[in-house]
């Protein structure tokens, strides 16, 4: 866990610290696929997966490659803030041998008063820096000096505030 | 449009009941989940990182996996040897199956808002309704689109997260 950060030290543009996993095998596919229970066949079974999905290979699960979205966002976050929304699309596949670079970079900031809303442009690069998961995200951050976000989250809490919002300078 | 006809655009908005998931929060499965997510944060297992979320808590998503096949259901492996049997049944998350004659599936996406993890030993119920179906053309032919909303909550309703997912037929 990363120290807290707080939504006064941040500006539009800014990239998250990166999140690096990998290469991720045959093998933590599987362990993936039977500790979440499913069976979907382009995940291990390699004949199928190319002969009946026209496939290349294998693929990691798009429902693993959640999780590391999440983490990214939740390990920036500290137990502090809070993510609040995030939402991807499974663009593009990733296959067995690859390590995947999960990033984030500040696109807009919004001031609630106590508590400030950060929305994040997100996604996941392969070796190859492609593309496979683009998406976006939204955390709620406490200020320097300020309270923590109130758990469980509570999207009263930015109710009734006037949000000044920065935009990324383009 | 080709495969989607007036019987599926009638199945937006079918609801299912208020669920209770398979079992209560185990820590041997959140355990198993974050191990193979690879997201090991303290709170899912130190005390002392729980405390402020009430005790150890799951990863974010798995309330998402507590659905689980119960006690004395069929088995979703029995029919795996059929030709375009993928392990994945196309009445998601119990609601009317939807028919389309597209025999490959895979996961478009997620679109999650978070408010509260869901705490070991803690019971978990969900609610689906199909939110939307449609098709597109896209590179390898028409695809069919749907997508459904799930709501999470615990045993007295406080909600834990909402969802929706985008599945694709092609």
């Amino acid at each position: 866990m990363m120290n807290p950060v707080y939504f006064d030290d941040l500006k539009a543009g800014d990239a998250l610290p990166s999140l690096r996993q990998g290469p991720i095998s045959t093998a933590h596919i599987m362990r993936w696929s039977a500790a979440s229970e499913n069976w979907h066949r382009i995940h291990f079974d390699r004949e199928y997966a190319v002969g009946h999905d026209k496939l290349p290979n294998v693929i990691i699960n798009g429902s693993w490659k959640q999780n590391v979205l999440v983490q990214l966002l939740t390990d920036w976050a500290g137990d502090t803030g809070w993510l609040w929304k995030i939402g991807f699309q499974f663009r593009g596949m990733n296959l067995p041998g690859e390590t995947l670079q999960v990033w984030g970079k500040i696109l807009t900031l919004e001031d609630h008063g106590v508590y400030g809303v950060v929305n994040l442009e997100i996604g996941v690069l392969n070796d190859a820096e492609n593309e496979s998961t683009p998406g976006t995200a939204t955390v709620v951050l406490p200020k320097r000096n300020g309270p923590a976000v109130p758990y469980p989250f509570d999207t009263s809490i930015l109710k009734g505030k006037t949000a000044n919002t920065k935009a990324v300078a383009t | 449009m080709k495969y989607i006809t007036e019987e599926h655009l009638a199945l937006i908005g079918a609801e299912t009941e208020l669920t209770e998931a398979t079992h209560e929060v185990q820590s041997s499965e959140t355990r198993r989940f974050y191990q193979a997510a690879m997201d090991p944060a303290p709170r899912y297992f130190d005390d002392k990182a729980g405390a402020r979320f009430g005790g150890n808590v799951a990863p974010p998503v798995f309330p998402l996996y507590m659905f689980r096949r119960g006690h004395g259901t069929p088995d979703p492996l029995a029919t795996i040897d059929q030709p375009d049997a993928d392990g994945h049944t196309r009445a998601f998350r119990g609601l009317p199956e939807i028919k389309v004659d597209l025999p490959r599936l895979l996961n478009g996406g997620y679109e999650y808002e978070f408010f509260r993890y869901a705490r070991l030993g803690e019971r978990v119920f969900r609610k689906s309704r199909y939110r939307d179906i449609y098709e597109r053309e896209g590179k390898s032919g028409t695809m069919v689109f749907v997508r459904f909303d799930d709501i999470y909550q615990t045993e007295d309703g406080t909600p834990l997260l909402n969802l929706t997912t985008t599945v694709i037929l092609r």
